[in-house]
Formats: structure tokens, C-alpha cells, sequence
């Protein structure tokens, strides 16, 4: 049980330093501290890619990596699975969790509504990192309507 | 049986939260001295417990009661404070006061990024959760005993 907690301390401490080193928050300040967020879970997020999958002919298409994403990173990161994925086959998907892990000390409805975001955007990083080095080039973004519930929109880039 | 209220406070006297469910008088003064004169009460009962115990200490100073009510105290090592008033039927309840602060502090409080530790605190989910697990306690009736 002590793992789960040295993440979420350390995740919450780089959230805290990347905007307290921002005394003047505008618009441009909190893209920097959001996009540095981003890069930090991309990084992660390519070498959990390598290291975590078990069988290398796996994922036979696009689905297969969504699910491997939903169950195994998850459980790795979040030691409990994605609650729910849609997709429209055109190459977006929606993973939605309901107990997100890293919002659920922060309220149960909608208060810390607006401060969510930056807890979202290192795990954004993660899943466009992993999905990158299994050779999917994707957009991920995440939203929040209540707590702990939240969303991650992935939409497949096609180069 | 019932609880009356109940005070957290930090290692620095700074009331972290304040909760009441049956309290028939109030102190007479502001809230803010009235969270000083707890803090220094228990200070000072602590201090005393220590100097003048006829056995070496094992827990300290555990609860006080008059003829109307009982005052439970628990302290971590951390110098949070958690105080509990009941009416005279509660025995000894160190597991629950353990609980208020392992699963609700700890978790609710010091694990939410946007919670400062030393202010009072604003968090609905801590609150909320907070009173369910009193009302939910087995002392705990809704007529006041």
C-alpha cells in the first residue's frame, strides 16, 4: 500500500512546483506549466511502453492497444482498471474513469472543480507516451465534469 | 448517548476544523477564543498529567468528565490534536478518534494537493465524510440523550 502513496505525494509535489514557479499566472504561464506537465508523463509514459507489455504480437490493431492501455498501464499506475471505453471507429476514443486515483482525496461533486485539470495533465503525457512507442501518434485530453470522475479523449493521428 | 462536538487541531494550535451536532449552550465567546482556550486547556492538562503521574506514563492524558459530559482527547505523533465531547455513557473511544485521523485526515487532508496543511480546513469531501462516520457511530443518537 505504501507504493501507491510515494506516487501520488511525488505527483502531487511536481504539480505544486510547476505552478508555485509561476508568479505571474497568465494564460501563456499555465500552458508552460501544463505542457511541462504533459512532457514529463510523455517521458514516463515512452518507457513504461517498452517495459510493460508481455507479448510482443499482441495487438494485432488500433483497439487492442486502447485495451492493453486500459487494463494494463492502468492497473500498473493506478493498481485498478479504466472504468469504461468508447470509441466512434474513426479513430477517437473516450476512456472514461470514475475513481480516478489522483482526484479521489480531492471531493466527491464539484468542489476543486477548476483546479482538476493540472492533476489530469501528467497522465495525459502518460497515455500519448505509451501509445507513441507502441507506434500510435495521438492527441489526448482530459476533462472533468465531477470529481472523482473524469475523461480522456484520445484521438488518433494519422500520419 | 450521544456526541456533542468535536475540535482538530494541529501541532501549532491552529483549529483545523470544528464540528457540532448537539451543543444546548455555547461558551460565550467567540469562536476564536474559544478554540485558544481548548488548545491551551489541553496544553496545560497535558503538561500537568506528565509531571504529576505516581506511575510512569503509558498513553497520557486520555479524557475528562464532569456531571454533564465527557471530553475526549487524542493526540498523534505528529501534535495533531482530535477532541471529542460526549455525553457521559462513551467509554473509551481512542479507536474512533484513531479513525478520524488515519482515515479521514490523513486520506482526505493531507493526501488532497489542494489542501495547505496548517489552515483550517475547506475541504466538503472531509467535512461531509466527517459527520456521516460520527452520525454513523453507535453513541451517536439523534435526539440528544
Amino acid at each position: 500500500m505504501a507504493d501507491t502513496v510515494l506516487f501520488e505525494f511525488l505527483h502531487t509535489e511536481m504539480v505544486a512546483e510547476l505552478w508555485a514557479a509561476d508568479l505571474h499566472p497568465g494564460p501563456g504561464g499555465q500552458k508552460t506549466s501544463l505542457s511541462v506537465l504533459e512532457g514529463i508523463g510523455f517521458r514516463v509514459g515512452q518507457a513504461l511502453g517498452e517495459r510493460l507489455p508481455r507479448e510482443t504480437l499482441a495487438f494485432k490493431e488500433e483497439l487492442d492497444v486502447l485495451k492493453f492501455l486500459c487494463k494494463d498501464l492502468w492497473v500498473a499506475v493506478f493498481q485498478k482498471q479504466m472504468d469504461g471505453l468508447r470509441t466512434n471507429h474513426q479513430g477517437t476514443y473516450i476512456l472514461q474513469d470514475n475513481n480516478f486515483p489522483l482526484l479521489v482525496p480531492m471531493a466527491s461533486g464539484l468542489q476543486y472543480l477548476e483546479e482538476a485539470p493540472k492533476f489530469l495533465a501528467f497522465t495525459c503525457g502518460l497515455l500519448c507516451g505509451t501509445l507513441r512507442t507502441l507506434g500510435v501518434q495521438s492527441l489526448v485530453t482530459a476533462s472533468v465534469t465531477t470529481l472523482p470522475a473524469c475523461r480522456f479523449q484520445v484521438v488518433i493521428l494519422k500520419s | 448517548m450521544t456526541v456533542h462536538n468535536l475540535y482538530l487541531f494541529d501541532r501549532n494550535g491552529v483549529c483545523l476544523h470544528y464540528s457540532e451536532w448537539h451543543r444546548k449552550k455555547q461558551a460565550g465567546i467567540p469562536k476564536e477564543e474559544e478554540y485558544k482556550l481548548m488548545y491551551g486547556m489541553l496544553f496545560s492538562i497535558r503538561s500537568f498529567v506528565s509531571k504529576m503521574s505516581p506511575l510512569d506514563m503509558k498513553d497520557g492524558f486520555l479524557a475528562f468528565q464532569t456531571s454533564r459530559y465527557k471530553l475526549h482527547y487524542y493526540e498523534t505523533p505528529t501534535g495533531i490534536k482530535v477532541v471529542m465531547n460526549t455525553d457521559l455513557g462513551v467509554g473509551p473511544i481512542r479507536d474512533v478518534l484513531h479513525h478520524i485521523y488515519s482515515a479521514l485526515y490523513v486520506e482526505l487532508v493531507v493526501k488532497n494537493p489542494l489542501c495547505s496543511l496548517g489552515q483550517p480546513v475547506q475541504s466538503e469531501l472531509f467535512r461531509s465524510r466527517l459527520d456521516s462516520y460520527v452520525r454513523s457511530l453507535p453513541f451517536f443518537s439523534a435526539r440528544a440523550g
